[in-house]
């Protein structure tokens, strides 16, 4: 199993591009917006997410992002979740994933950088840092 | 006496912070021991739980009260990194609607090729079951790697490596694969599943590797 991913993330790695997304919406309801390089929209299944991007839930709103490396992440309700750094390039040693959460509710599932190199996971939170060793936990930070 | 002991522990800091403290917020460290009045759960908080493999990693939970490692299913940290811990309806108040929200669980196949690029016949069937999933996904990426076994030189492999994986999406293409995106590579024979020397056949590393997500 284990073997199997470090095989596919390898081969990943040749395939970075700047401005290719890093991640994809795959569950909404509700409001929901994502703001890349300064451009804010609608977020929607399929909508794309990047390096940098800002993802805001509203009220009633929900959504779910699959990552490259099968991170997976999906807020609740009124949540601030910033992607502040990802680098998915294992063949050179190349993995990070950091994000923040300002507010809201995070349920977070480690992917392969989890896996690979799990000191590069953290979500950082108005109060402290969380490392993340390949798992699946719950967050949630009041306003 | 092992499973014990960590509630040992917090009653022993929950006693140590009624006495030092006083007003000192305190929080459950036990649900059945946990002494009235208690304090309520904090408003901000980690919990860990099992990955949809079953398996449960760990978080360390870093900051201005220490820092705190959770490795069992259900430990809970504040975020400054004080343990405590929440009970099951909690967790689904205030998460039910994000893990409502968790996106299905990525899968993975794997098609041999016994010669060149023509697919094994087990692997050939195989290809209507990942168009299958992929149908049932939302906005669906896949990821096609291809890979050789060690006859003959890296660059030969890569390219019949990126033959394979373009094969294999040519008749994900046919049997109906619709997609965000897709993405085809090779590792030629640089990521071998089975280790051999160079220049050693090897059917078991004559495959492409498919990640549906």
């Amino acid at each position: 199993m284990h073997k199997f991913l470090a095989i596919v993330l390898f081969v990943l790695s040749s395939a970075v591009f700047a401005d290719e997304p890093v991640g994809r919406v795959k569950t909404a309801t509700g409001e929901a917006f994502i703001t890349s390089s300064g451009n804010k929209a609608k977020a929607e299944v399929g909508s794309p997410v990047y390096q940098g991007s800002l993802i805001e839930t509203g009220k009633n709103s929900s959504l779910g992002i699959t990552f490259k490396d099968e991170t997976m992440v999906s807020f609740g309700a009124n949540t601030v979740f910033t992607v502040s750094d990802y680098v998915y390039s294992p063949s050179d040693g190349k993995l990070k994933f950091g994000s923040k959460l300002a507010k809201g509710s995070l349920n977070y599932v480690s992917g392969a950088i989890g896996k690979l190199k799990p000191e590069a996971v953290t979500v950082g939170t108005p109060s402290g840092t969380i490392g993340v060793r390949g798992t699946q936990f719950l967050v949630t930070v009041a306003e | 006496m092992k499973s014990m002991l960590p509630i040992f522990k917090g009653g022993l800091a929950l006693a140590a912070a009624m006495v030092l403290g006083g007003c000192a917020p305190t929080y459950y460290v036990d649900r059945v021991g946990c002494p009235a009045p208690c304090a309520p759960v904090p408003d901000s908080y980690v919990v860990l739980i099992p990955s949809p493999d079953g398996t449960v990693g760990n978080v360390v939970v870093a900051g201005e009260k220490g820092e705190q490692v959770l490795n069992k299913s259900g430990q809970a940290a504040t975020l400054s990194g004080q343990p405590f811990a929440v009970d099951e309806k909690r967790v689904k108040d205030d998460f039910g609607a994000a893990m409502a929200a968790l996106p299905r669980v990525p899968v993975r196949y794997v098609l041999f090729f016994s010669e060149g690029v023509k697919l094994d016949p087990a692997s050939d069937a195989e290809i209507s079951r990942i168009v299958a999933e992929a149908k049932g996904r939302p906005a669906v990426d896949v990821t096609i790697i291809g890979h050789t076994d060690t006859l003959q030189s890296i660059e030969y492999n890569d390219k019949l490596g990126l033959k394979r994986a373009n094969r294999v999406a040519e008749l994900l293409r046919e049997r109906g694969l619709k997609t965000e995106s897709v993405s085809v590579q090779s590792m030629g024979k640089r990521n071998p599943v089975v280790s051999t020397p160079d220049n050693v056949f090897e059917p078991k590393n004559r495959r492409v590797e498919i990640s549906v997500r």
